[in-house]
């Protein structure tokens, strides 16, 4: 049976009625129409599918919907003002942090949050708050070196 | 892709509630934490239960509180949270260290304590360091509340003593004696998302701070069914002094205690290698802790 939940996505509040077996990727891709959350693995592997819920990334493929009734849910789409890049994304794209862009809306996210609780990360820092999401194009390099400009950007 | 089988869903507002919709549905429900186990099962096909309980709006059960000198986990405390919290980084450091290296910082933020216990994999990493610290797990049901000691809790892959309807609640830690130290090593290919190769947990507790050794646990994961405590291995650690020779010697024994299978991550061989050289490694590390360095 349908259950009938609120998801304050992007600071915006959606009322949604879903199955208990959809999981919160699939109603912010499917039902909501955040397509920026993207699904690799289906089994919290590779963390393309990262979401923020009341302040803490987690693999939304994992996560059912019904679960996180009334949580604040930040997407990809709710990480730059408007057309203003927030400065982990601008970082990305200076740095060439993204290739395909497969890992990148779950790399920022995860990096952000990183950003948002220490101003200062160190290197070992950044590779360990990355550590869940899976990139198989930039060699993590460009994605560490794009972290720490950004850290820097944010100082600013 | 990966899609969930269908299944009603219940989130109960407390605990005596909880109890009851488990009683009412018998062996057909589920109780769901954080998912990260049970949700990879459902969607492998491995599991497909005709209700699930959902615990995360029961409140009491997801604190960390000091009891009596001791600790009390609550069993849906999410394990980046032990990572994160002063009292545990503090007081039970092996339970930090454990936490810090399960899974991926995104696994974390979801998984809990309490089903990383009732899962009962026997690579899972928080059971050893509990069982090293002595912890005890309180199950509820409809009819009665129990405690359990950990080490008695296991039974096999998958298998606990937990029975239908009973759901876990919290975690007990006793006050630990004076001059008490752990330490915990996860062998692993990886930094991060990785299973353990092998992991010692170790304990020592000295009668002074430069006395003999009151207690050791040896807790081995990863090279039997389920979390085994290297007995003969402890028993050679009591009354002596503590040396890098005894630890040495401790490991030795461990390595010939554990029963490890061949399989992609490790040959069994190689395992009980790894066992001596974790244990005597974890012993030391105890040692540092328990003099306070
Ligand atoms: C990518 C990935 C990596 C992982 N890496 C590791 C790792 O390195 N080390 C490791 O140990 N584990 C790992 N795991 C497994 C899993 O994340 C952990 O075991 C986790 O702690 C399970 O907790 P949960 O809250 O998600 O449990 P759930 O999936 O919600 O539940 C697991 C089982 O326990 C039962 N249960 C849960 N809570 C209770 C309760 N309070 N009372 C009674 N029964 C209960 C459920 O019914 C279910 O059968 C990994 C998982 C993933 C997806
Ligand atoms: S799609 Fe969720 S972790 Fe891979
Ligand atoms: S840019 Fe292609 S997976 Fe990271």
């Amino acid at each position: 049976m349908k259950k009938l939940i609120t998801l304050i996505v992007n600071k915006r509040a959606f009322e949604v009625a879903v199955e208990p077996n959809r999981t919160l990727a699939q109603v912010l891709r499917e039902d909501l129409g955040f397509l920026g959350t993207k699904v690799g693995c289906g089994i919290g592997d590779c963390g393309a599918c990262t979401v923020v819920v009341d302040g803490r990334p987690v693999n939304s493929c994992l996560v059912l919907a019904v679960q996180v009734n009334g949580s604040e849910i930040t997407t990809i789409e709710g990480v730059s003002e408007g057309a203003e890049l927030h400065p982990v994304q601008e970082a990305f794209v200076e740095y060439g942090a993204i290739q395909c862009g497969f890992c990148t809306s779950g790399m920022i996210l995860s990096a952000k949050t990183l950003l948002d609780r220490n101003s200062n990360p160190s290197e070992p820092e950044i590779r360990a708050a990355l550590s869940g999401n899976l990139c198989r194009c930039t060699g993590y390099q460009k994605i560490v070196e794009a972290v720490h400009a950004a850290a820097g950007m944010m100082k600013k | 892709m990966h899609l969930l089988p269908k299944f009603d869903y219940y989130e109960p507002r407390d605990i005596g509630e909880a109890c009851k919709l488990l009683s009412q549905l018998k062996g057909s429900a589920r109780i769901i934490a954080g998912g990260t186990d049970l949700l990879v099962n459902m969607k492998k096909g491995l599991l497909a239960p005709r209700s699930l309980v959902g615990i995360g709006k029961i409140p009491g059960i997801s604190e960390i509180e000091p009891v009596n000198g001791g600790i009390s986990i609550g069993a849906h405390l999410i394990i980046q949270k032990l990572v994160e919290f002063d009292l545990i980084r503090k007081k039970l450091s092996v339970l930090s260290r454990a936490a810090s290296v399960l899974g991926s910082p995104l696994v974390r933020n979801r998984a809990t304590i309490g089903g990383n216990i009732v899962n009962a994999r026997p690579a899972a990493d928080l059971p050893p360091p509990l069982i090293a610290m002595g912890a005890r797990v309180r199950l509820k049901s409809r009819r009665q509340e129990r405690e359990v000691p950990l080490d008695r809790f296991f039974r096999g892959p998958g298998e606990t003593v937990i029975k239908p309807g009973e759901i876990l609640t919290h975690i007990v830690i006793d006050a630990l004696p004076p001059f008490t130290g752990g330490d915990y090593i996860k062998l692993m290919h990886r930094r991060s998302l990785e299973i353990a190769i092998v992991a010692v947990a170790s304990r020592i507790t000295l009668d002074g701070p430069d006395g003999v050794i009151r207690d050791g646990r040896i807790i081995l994961s990863s090279v039997a069914p389920k979390a085994i405590r290297a007995v003969r291995a402890e028993k050679a650690l009591i009354g002596e002094r503590p040396s890098e020779g005894l630890f040495e010697h401790a490991g030795q024994i461990a390595a010939t205690e554990c029963t490890p299978i061949d399989d992609i991550r490790g040959g069994a061989g190689y395992r009980c290698s790894m066992v001596g050289v974790l244990t005597k490694r974890t012993l030391s590390g105890a040692l540092r802790e328990a003099k306070g360095q």
